[in-house]
């Protein structure tokens, strides 16, 4: 299991968000993560990635414990998160978004001064890496544009870009393909099941029927707890998942 | 007399641009409201003030300035960056109000209201007569030196952690950068730049008082940073020359022009000031040069 949680708990003023969700994933898995608006899908994404701290249970990443680590933190170890609502760096170019998202270049102070020809070596090569990633994705000639003037759809691909840019061991997709067109969105849950060799997946989506394409397993949240689970066959039989999600 | 008058203009412009580029570096780029910039040059002047006239070079004041600098800027960084932005203004404008406080009530150490006189002007007897010439000269070579060490800073991979904090802190730290240690980097190398603007000042006027190091400064480098253009060090030069050549040519024109219903020409200078200012942020927010998009890869 490369992510353990077990009865999280979290609450904004007196409303229980999150009444002691618990789920597991499995190492190079797709796993889906279903539930009506406001069923406490996001919350459990921000717990799990730092950016709230819950009152109560525990998050496991690759058997170490995280509970209360700083989200910076975890993204280090390579657990990585997109938002729901897109959130990049408007002031910096397409390019310099994804540059930003490599984990591998050596951003120190001192870096500046001493290593200039290291960094600008290593630059080169995420360019390149960037490039291949935004064709993809299919906003490559948007490279020198400013993230903010992108229109919705773009941005939300450009995450999708920086979070494969960041090369992390497990990712957290909050509706990654929200807005974007039909055809597109398919052949990024096909990049995403290529990249399953190499990372685990959360995803959060409202579109069941691609979860049930791609995902290996599926966990369905219905206020602040998981109310079943089981591979999209099962789901689609599951008389509770009629009745809270599917809308029966 | 008019020659002198050019060369104390642009000597001021200098000082001021490096002090710009300091603020630019920290809030321009990072997004660091600091309200307390006076503060750490204050603490470069009295520094080097302190020093050199118990007999230090003036090699080793100015790096002593910019130590302390960098301490203050630590202690003001440490407990306030992992807060809120607007917590930082707060606590800055505090810190500048302290410090000011502490020069003024500690004769002992910093002669009080009087100030510390007779501060000595580096080689000076070397060019008697052209001493301005020659200040200025070093006031430019270190302006200089900022510019391009402010620019590589920017055009970095640090650099860009730095702008990419500007637009959402909480996004950076998502990709695991510890967006605080970034900050607090930013925070205190604008403390430093800021100490040499400081120590340049003590020489160039040879006495300072605490009523030189007033909140206004830090306002006027402020208005200097917003019209020139946040984010560009280019543009925040350009606003040094327009705005201090205007402050220094409106005081030396008053004595030859009348001003209407008996006005007097220091407020006016002010309401000008103002009113560029307010004019700028309405029509032209990003200042005169705009932020340059960034050339990437490297
Ligand atoms: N920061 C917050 N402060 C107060 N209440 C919050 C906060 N974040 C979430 N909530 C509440 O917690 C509940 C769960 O919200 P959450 O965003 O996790 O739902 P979701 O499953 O992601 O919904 P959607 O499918 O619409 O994105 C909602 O009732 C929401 O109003
Ligand atoms: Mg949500």
């Amino acid at each position: 299991m490369i992510l353990e949680i077990d009865g999280i708990k979290k609450s904004f003023g007196g409303l229980v968000a999150l009444d002691g969700a618990l789920l597991e994933v499995r190492n190079n898995t797709i796993v889906g993560l279903i539930g009506p608006n406001g069923s406490g899908k996001t919350t459990l994404l921000n717990v799990i990635s730092g950016f709230l701290v819950p009152e109560g249970g525990s998050i496991r990443f690759n058997g170490m414990d995280i509970t209360g680590f700083r989200p910076f933190e975890i993204a280090r170890l390579g657990l990585c998160r997109t938002f729901q609502l897109t959130r990049l760096f408007r002031r910096l170019t397409v390019l310099e978004n994804m540059l930003l998202a490599s984990r591998t270049q050596d951003d120190s102070l001192g870096s500046v001064f001493i290593s200039r020809k290291k960094l600008a070596l290593h630059e080169k090569a995420d360019a390149k890496r960037a490039a291949d990633i935004l064709d993809f994705l299919e906003i490559g000639h948007l490279g020198n544009e400013y993230a903010g003037s992108l229109s919705g759809g773009q941005q939300k691909l450009l995450n999708l870009g920086m979070m494969l840019m960041s090369e992390p061991g497990m990712v957290l997709l909050d509706e990654p393909v929200a807005g974007v067109n039909p055809s597109l969105a398919n052949r990024i849950f096909e990049k995403i099941l290529k990249e399953k060799e190499h990372r685990t997946f959360l995803v959060v989506e409202h579109n069941v029927d691609v979860l049930m394409n791609f995902c290996d397993y599926i966990f369905v949240m219905n206020r602040g707890r998981i109310v079943a689970s089981g591979t999209p066959d099962e789901i689609q039989c599951d008389e509770t998942v009629i009745e809270v999600y599917l809308g029966g | 007399m008019l020659l002198d008058y050019a060369l104390d203009a642009l000597i001021y412009t200098g000082i001021y641009a490096i002090l710009t580029i300091s603020l630019n570096l920290e809030a321009g780029c990072t997004g660091l409201m600091n309200f307390g910039k006076v503060a750490f040059f204050a603490t470069g002047a009295y520094t080097t003030a302190l020093l050199t006239t118990s007999g230090v070079p003036v090699i080793f004041s100015a790096i002593a300035g910019v130590l302390l600098s960098a301490v203050f800027g630590l202690l003001v960084a440490l407990p306030t960056l992992r807060l809120r932005a607007d917590y930082l203004a707060i606590v800055t404008i505090a810190f500048g109000e302290i410090l000011r406080m502490f020069l003024h009530n500690e004769d002992w150490l910093t002669g009080g209201p009087i100030g510390i006189r007779g501060i000595p002007q580096p080689l000076y007897q070397y060019f008697d007569g052209s001493y301005l010439l020659f200040y200025l000269f070093i006031v430019f070579i270190t302006l200089v030196a900022c510019y391009f060490i402010a620019e590589l800073v920017i055009n970095s991979p640090f650099g860009r952690v730095l702008r990419a904090i500007r637009d959402d802190e909480d996004a950076v730290a998502a990709l695991g950068k510890n967006t605080f240690l970034f900050k607090t980097q930013a925070f205190v190398i604008g403390a430093c730049i800021a100490s040499i603007a400081g120590t340049l000042f003590a020489h160039y006027l040879s006495f300072i008082s605490p009523d030189m190091f007033l909140p206004t400064l830090t306002f006027s480098i402020w208005t200097i940073m917003v019209i020139g253009g946040r984010g560009n060090n280019l543009g925040v030069i350009t606003g040094s020359v327009l705005i201090t050549v205007f402050e220094r040519g409106s005081r030396f024109i008053k004595d030859y022009i009348e001003m209407p219903f008996g006005l007097e020409p220091y407020n006016v200078r002010i309401i000008v000031i103002g009113l560029l200012l307010i004019l700028f942020i309405i029509y032209r927010p990003d200042g005169m040069l705009r932020e340059r998009k960034s050339r990437s890869p490297l």
